[in-house]
Order: structure tokens, then sequence, then C-alpha cells
């Protein structure tokens, strides 16, 4: 349904003709099938998301808080978002003003002594971080990926990623914002709301980090931001990444004091050990359990294939029955990824020492076949960067993760072969990648650099093939039941199973209400409903931000 | 094929807006990270190949209609392939160019089609040139050279000039010059004057498939009647046609860009430069020579599964990801020239920033199309070049009626005005 001519005229007033739409085509466009890292949803063949009403285009804070008041008045509910990576930036309801922010993407400031720079909503890591490594700074990113908004990542959903070792993650990087609230009126937080410039998320102004994202976010829930500054780190290196190579094996060549290791162990409790040493010990720049994402037995022949430009999917028989290959991958069964960073010669030298240690303590091993320069180079500028993270999709053209729960090393090293191996049903029956089962992949380092590791079990399908998305969902069901006995707890493939049905729709408040009855801890739900119930008066986001009366 | 050929594309594609960007890796400013024009002036995602996509399922579905808005949306994607590296960074099954390319032709075949790309295909079909000019007027720009003039002489190799080069005589000089370079080399070298034709490559691109391919097959008669086995073009909308498009139709004769010849006599030492250019320049590379520029490589399969859901195909089909294109050349003739210095800007070979003249864009679009060319000049501007180079007449026209209409100090040229200079 489009919106009565006389309102349209009230939001083209605002946003001028140009940056306003409500033709079908278009709006169209803004629809998200929900078989794509639709991660919380789930996979439904041939279902996308619900058509907007109209789109707009702001321009600035003051366009956005006319937008939403607008909106106020006439009851129209509004979803905003800025790089649309997954379902939760499309709306969920008919009827819903979908706000795109790209227009909205200036760094408006790095400042080099303080370490933080402020952000509009369309800034995507990837700029933020080529323009902070010229001060000598680096940015978080998070682990979609570089392509989307770091505001988004820091200030609505989630915003973990392999620097949370160093650099920590986003919650903890988040200082001031700028947040047009549901109602219209703007809010500043932190020291930003006390005059005091950005620097602060917790004070001296208002503390609000808790109610505007917590720790999941709200998922453009709550009103709309429209600037925040985020905390910066060291970045020892050079100005700019020194890029050589054939797409798409791109690789960066960088100084003596960057070091990229695929590091194994012979047992999960020898992988957790290694993890929680690190951890003590202080070392590393960024630590990701990465390529498994394709899969234990298919990645280290995705390396192959990804650093050499001549080879495609079509090569991956082939290397998977090379014997050399298969060594490798036998090798590299319990790994993850780490990135040494050393700010002096000194600095790297002691971290590299330590890291054998602490190898030779657990019982792990550097994997040498990721040590050869045209690898080790390239998983050094994709562990920095993140920019193909859309190598998700890469197998069937759909990807979404289960079992992944925030935890412990342990935690997760306790259920990885027993998921693997859950999983592996699905994988025989066809309807998924034949990829081993264990596809864990995730974070190694959580909130303040350690102590948590967060995985999903990478589930890769083909959204186009019925078969393919009834299984996965079947899958995922099964998962969902399985964790739950088991006693993991729901994964991340039902984490907003509550907000949308599967016909990409809000459920009925009945429903969530019943769900949220049924939580471990209801209570949460019934806070988290007052406070909505207070900032959003008019009910005008959609339902992530979970409510129960 | 058909714009349902690609409706598993259609659900296989995650919108994930890499399409966007130029490849991340390779992002070194915020201000030059844009790989898409389109979507950089418009906008709302239905600009860009990810939004293409959901248009071409929408209207496939009929869950929309034909309007003015889709016809915008189509026909201004400059057919450039930004999207489509950018893309390929990560995915082996996608192929976004290819399915805009479709979608244009859908709308064509649909009777959805621009007065100003009519004007072109009437010119076309009329006078067999874009330009809107009369055929007899094509060979003028030869008149005094001693070449061979084709059919009616034989020579091994043609000198194809293009549409552009026809007719607008600020490049005609380039093309006079290029071709005395291949002639004092001892190349037994032809022009086919006014009976040339228009290549079909920049209607093509519009979505006219079915002019595209008379010319197509014009063409090729009248090479294999002349004798032709290689075929030398200075511009790169040409030999995007001749060296991708045509061996589909079942041409076998061989394409060489100006700047692959010309850097081959100066590698074997036929060409060696007396004069020197104390000039800075940068160097533009044309999107359908460099990351559209890759050779064609036959396939004929079909898709297949391995692994019970890893999309490939049978036997394996060729990749085409932008690099492979022509990008060394020029800069080898540029570094070859002595005074010269090439400074790069950041968004180069196959992440090159497009011109904004293809597509149909420049004629349907102008507004658009210079928006597009000023970006480009503006980055040119930021490396401290004097000279933004290029070699391909249609980015030298759009480059310089951008440049008219603003204050900029920066010259625009054919990396043949530099050669020549040189020597």
């Amino acid at each position: 349904m489009t919106l009565p001519k006389n309102v349209y005229k009230a939001f083209e007033d605002i946003v001028g003709a140009t940056n306003i739409s409500d033709d079908p085509v278009v709006l169209d466009s803004y629809r998200y099938s929900l078989a794509h890292t639709a991660i919380h949803l789930g996979p439904y063949y041939n279902t996308f998301t619900p058509r907007g009403a109209a789109v707009l285009l702001p321009g600035s804070a003051e366009e956005v808080q006319a937008i939403v008041k607008l909106c106020n008045k006439y009851k129209i509910k509004f979803k905003a978002s800025s790089t649309f990576w997954s379902a939760q930036g499309y709306p969920s309801e008919e009827n819903t003003i979908q706000l795109d922010m790209r227009r909205m993407d200036r760094i408006l400031e790095i400042d080099e002594k303080n370490m933080f720079a402020v952000v509009e909503p369309g800034v995507i890591a990837a700029t933020l971080q080529a323009e902070t490594m010229k001060v000598g700074l680096n940015t978080h990113i998070a682990g979609s990926g570089c392509s989307c908004s770091v505001l988004a990542s820091a200030t609505s959903y989630f915003g973990s990623g392999p620097s949370n070792l160093y650099g920590g993650w986003f919650y903890d990087n988040l200082l001031g914002m700028e947040w047009v609230m549901p109602t219209g009126e703007i809010f500043r937080t932190g020291s930003l709301g006390s005059d005091c410039g950005w620097f602060c998320g917790e004070g001296p102004g208002p503390s609000m980090k808790g109610v505007a994202r917590g720790f999941l976010g709200a998922k453009g829930a709550m009103g709309v931001f429209t600037k925040c500054a985020v905390k910066l780190f060291a970045w020892p290196g050079p100005e700019s990444l020194p890029v050589e190579g054939t797409i798409p094996s791109y690789r960066a060549k960088l100084p003596d004091n960057f070091k990229a290791y695929t590091l194994a162990f012979p047992s999960w409790k020898a992988w957790a050990d290694g993890v929680y040493t690190i951890w003590d010990t202080g070392i590393g720049y960024l630590a990701h359990r990465q390529f498994n994402m394709f899969g234990r037995d298919l990645k280290f022949a995705m390396v192959k294939i990804l650093t050499d430009p001549t080879k495609t999917l079509g090569d991956l028989e082939e290397f998977l029955a090379d014997l050399e290959v298969q060594e490798v991958t036998g090798q590299m069964k319990r790994d993850f990824q780490i990135v040494l960073v050393g700010m002096t010669p000194r600095d790297m030298a002691w971290q590299e020492k330590a890291l054998d240690e602490i190898l030779a303590r657990s019982g792990g091993w550097k994997v040498e076949a990721m040590n050869v320069p045209e690898i080790h180079d390239w998983a050094l500028l994709y562990l920095i960067r993140l920019g193909h993270k859309n190598l998700n999709l890469v197998f069937g053209g759909s990807y979404d993760g289960c079992f992944g729960l925030p935890g412990s090393a342990d935690f997760g090293a306790s259920n990885a072969e027993e998921a693997g191996q859950f999983k592996k049903e699905w994988e025989q029956r066809g309807a998924v990648v034949e990829a081993g089962g264990d596809c864990q992949m995730g974070p190694i380092g959580g909130q303040g650099g350690g102590g948590t590791c967060l995985w999903e079990n990478f589930t890769c399908f083909d959204p186009s093939d019925k078969f393919s998305t009834e299984g996965t969902l079947e899958f995922f069901d099964a998962a969902t039941e399985y964790g739950i006995k088991r006693g993991w707890g729901v994964g991340m493939e039902k984490w907003n199973g509550a907000a949308r049905g599967p016909d990409g729709k809000t459920t009925s408040k009945e429903e969530r209400d019943k769900m949220h009855l049924s939580a471990p801890q209801p209570n949460v739900f019934r806070y988290q409903h007052k406070v909505r119930e207070a900032l959003n008066p008019n009910n005008l986001g959609d339902e992530y931000f979970c409510r129960k009366n | 094929m058909a714009l349902e050929d690609f409706a598993a594309e259609m659900d296989r594609c995650s919108s994930c807006s890499y399409c966007k960007w130029m490849p991340f890796d390779q992002i070194k400013s915020w201000r030059f990270a844009k790989n898409c024009p389109s979507i950089a002036y418009h906008n709302f995602n239905s600009y860009s190949a990810r939004g293409r996509y959901l248009v071409a399922r929408s209207l496939l579905n009929e869950q929309s209609e034909t309007s003015d808005t889709v016809r915008q949306v189509v026909y201004t994607c400059l057919a450039c392939g930004s999207c489509d590296v950018s893309c390929k960074g990560c995915r082996y099954n996608l192929e976004p160019l290819e399915m805009v390319r479709e979608l244009k032709s859908h709308l064509v075949e649909d009777g959805q089609r621009l007065g100003e790309h009519l004007a072109i295909i009437e010119s076309l079909r009329k006078e067999n040139n874009t330009m809107g000019a009369a055929r007899s007027g094509r060979g003028a720009w030869a008149d005094g050279l001693k070449v061979k003039h084709l059919p009616a002489e034989k020579a091994e190799v043609l000198f194809h000039a293009g549409c552009r080069i026809s007719y607008d005589k600020e490049f005609q000089k380039n093309a006079r010059f290029a071709v005395q370079i291949l002639l004092d080399a001892g190349v037994d070298l032809g022009i086919l004057g006014e009976q040339e034709m228009c290549c079909g490559g920049r209607i093509y691109s519009m979505g006219y498939r079915d002019d595209f391919t008379r010319l197509a097959k014009a063409n090729m008669a009248t090479w294999t009647k002349s004798g032709v086995t290689t075929v030398v073009t200075s511009c790169s909308d040409g030999y995007h046609a001749f060296k991708r498009l045509y061996p589909k139709l079942g041409s076998e004769v061989e394409v060489l860009h100006t700047v692959e010849y010309i850097d081959r006599l100066i590698k074997e030492g036929q060409l060696k430069f007396k004069n020197e250019v104390p000039l800075t320049v940068t160097y533009h590379d044309p999107c359908h020579l460099g990351r559209q520029g890759e050779p064609y490589i036959p396939w004929d399969g079909v898709e297949k599964k391995i692994k019970s859901q890893v999309v490939v195909y049978e036997p394996k089909k060729p990749r085409y990801n932008g690099a492979w294109g022509i990008y060394d050349p020029p800069r080898d003739i540029l570094r070859s020239i002595p005074g010269i210095e090439l400074v790069e800007m950041e968004r180069i070979r196959e992440y090159s920033w497009c011109c904004g003249a293809g597509g149909g864009v420049r004629e349907a679009y102008p507004e658009f199309s210079t928006w597009t060319a000023n970006e480009r000049i503006i980055e040119a501007g930021s490396t401290g070049a004097e000279a933004l180079v290029t070699a391909c007449p249609w980015c030298e026209r759009n480059f310089l009626d951008a440049i008219n209409g603003q204050d900029s100090g920066m010259k625009v040229l054919d990396i043949i005005e530099l050669v020549q200079r040189a020597l």
C-alpha cells in the first residue's frame, strides 16, 4: 500500500523529490530474501521481506528528525538501514517507511590524539579503516565485514569481529551518539550530552548505551542513530595497504611486525588451553576461526582456489583429490587464525616467542602450508580488511549460522565436534553443502578483548533450490531442539525467531508473548518492554525489540 | 539467453552491496571508494546491480510493471562492468553484468525503449553509424593517407576507425597518426573508409541485440572478403565488440588495440622516441579495454552441483573477472616516453571508475553522464597530474565535454598524441 498523497508530499517536502520514491519497482529493491544471511530468521524459500510504503533518503539528522516526527503524527512505522547486510535492516511490516541512510556518509572527524572517529550511518568500515591508517590508527571491523556500516555495527547490531582481541568489539568502542529517538527528539549520549565532545560513551553526560543498544542492539527498532563516535586503536603499519596480486587473490606484503598464522591443535581441550593462554599473555591483534566457514573438509582446498586467480569452484574436486591438500586439511581440523602485530621489533619478537611457548605447552602447531608467502600475504590482507566476507555465500548462494552462542573457549570447544556430527546428517541428505560437519567460525575473543568466543556453524545452501532451503530449515529446527536438549541453549538460528514469521512479517503479539513467557528469564522481556513503552510510545519501530507486558 | 535464465541468480544474489564499491582490499580513501556511478548518483538500491537483480525479479514475477522508473533504472546502467568485478571478488556463480544486459534486451524486446536510443538505432539502420551522420562522410578522416582501401584492395590488417573517430574531427588526427605508425612499421594495412560500419558495441550495451548481430555479421563478411586476419582499432568499444562479442558469432580474426600494437613495436625496437615530453599524466582505463577487454573463451555447458549444493559448471566455465584486460601496454608506452611521469589514480585497472559515456547513458542521461566524467576528472586532479590520458575516443569526448563546462586546468589527451609528440 502506498502513502496517501498528502503524507507523501509532506515527506517529499522534507527530503526533496529526488530522495523519495514509492514506485513499486524501487520498493522491491528494498526487499530481502529470507533465504539469505537472514541469520536469526531461518531460510524460507521464495519469501521476501514485505514491500515498504516508501523509501526515503535523508541527508541530515534534522531531516531524519522531521521524518520521525511526521511518522509519529501519522502513526507510520519506519525502519532505518545503512548498508543492508541482513534482513534486520528491512521493514517487517507493510506500510512501513524505509529510511536508506546512504546519503549520510561522511567521516566527520578523526581525532588522532584521542583516538576516535565520528561517523555518519553510511560510512563503511573499509573507508574508515583506509582513512584512519593514514594517521597510524585502525578501526574495529564487525564480523560481517568491511562493507558494513560502522555506525550500524556500533549502535544497532552486535558488532563482534576478529579485532575484538586487541581493539575491543563495537559495544566496547561505542562513544558518544546522536540519536533521533522514536518520538523524534534528538538525544545525545555520553560526553556529547554534556557538550564535552564525543570521547566517552558513558559520561560525564547521560549514559544510555545500555538502553539504546544493550548487548545485541535494537536492530533499528528504537529510532535512528545519525552520528556516533567509535574508539580507534593503534596501527603500526603503512599509511595504505600495499596490495598486489590479481583479483580475487589480492595480497599485502606488510613489514616484519605483521604475521598471520593458522594455529592448529591435537584436541579441542588443547585448542581451548591455547586460546586461554593467548588471552592471559595478551598477545595478538586479530584472532578468528575464519576459513573454517568453508567447512573442515573444504577449507584448505578453498584457500588454494582463492589464492590462485585462475581457479574457480570448478577446481574444488580436483583440489580435494590432491594428497597434499588432504594432508594439510587433516592438519588444520581444530584451528584458528591469529595475526600478531608488533608495536616495536622487540614487542614482535616477544609475541613470537610467547606464541611458540604457548604452542609448545598446548601441543599446538603453526600450519606451515598457510605460511607460504602467497597464502600468508593473502590471509593477512583478508583478516585485516575483512573485504571478502561475501565468501560466506560462495557455494550455493546462501548461508546461515546455527549453534552459535557466545561463551568461554571451553564452551565452543566442548560442542564443536558433536554439533558438527549432528549437522552431517543433513549434509549427507544433500540439503546443505557437504563440508565436514564442523563449519564453526567466529572471533577468538569477545568483550574486553578476551574471555569469550562466538561461533556459528555455517550452513551453506542454494536459495533457489526448494529441496535445499526446506532441508536447511528442517536442520535448523532440529539444531534448536538439539541445542536445548543438550543444554547449549537456542542457537543463532533462532535468535530473533520471535520477530518475524515464515512470511517475513512481524509475528503476532500473542505468539511473541508465548515465547517470552517460556524463556528462562522472562523478566528481561518485561523490562525491555517497559523501556520500549517509555521511549517509543507510538510503537513505530518494528518488533525486534522484544515486548511482553 | 532470456531473463528467465537468470532466475536462479536473482535468488542467489544476496544483496550484499559489494557491487556498489571497488574491491574492498584496494580502497585507499573515503573519497574514491565507490565504483558504480549509477548508484553513486541516484542513490536508491534499484540503481545498483543488486537492486537490478531485484528489479528483474519483480518484473519477471509480475510484482511490478514496466514504467518510466523501470526504464530509468535499467537504462542508467553504463554497462561498465565495475559491479561485475567487485561481485566476483567473492562469487563464482553470478554474472551481474550479463544479467543487466539481458534486462536491457528484455525491455527493448518488450518495446520499452528510449527515444534517444531509437535515434541512434535509426541512424545505424540508415547510415551504419551511431553519430547521426551520412555514411558517405565516414572515410573523410583518412583523406590524403596513402593506405589501402578495402575491400577493393586486400590487406592482412584492417584499421577500424569506429564511429566516434570517423565523425569527431578532434580525434581524426590521432587515427591518422596511428595508421601512419603502423604503415611505417611495414604492416600490410588497409581501411574500409566509407564502407566501414559501426562495430555495434554501443548498441549491444543498450540492449539492441538484433541490430548488433546484423552489424557484426556484415562486418565479418567484409573482413573475409578483404582477406583480413587482424583488426586494429583505437576505439575501446570497438575492441570489446570485436574481441569479446564477435567470436560468439564465429569471428576468428586477431583483435588488437592500437596501444597493444604500439607497445609491441616499442618492445621490438621498431619505434624509438626522440623527443622529451615533460608532463605529469595519469591514465584512465577504458572499461571496454580494461575489465571488459579480456579475451573470449568459448564455452557451452550446463550448471551442476557438487558436494550436494556447490554450484559449478560442466565443463568448467571461463571466468571473466576483469583481471586479464589490457592494462599494462598503455602504461608501458607512457613509461617509455622520455619526460613523462605517470601517476596513478586510486581507481585503476579492473576497478577503474567509468567515464560515463557507455551503455547509451551519454545520449539519454547527459547530466548523469557528465557528473560521472567530472568525478573522474576530480580524481585525476587529486593525483597532481596535468593531463588525463586515455585510449578511447568515447572516454575522451565525455571528459572533454565535462571539462568544457568547468574551470579545470586538466588536459585530456589520447595516448597516441603523446606518442606523436615523442617521435
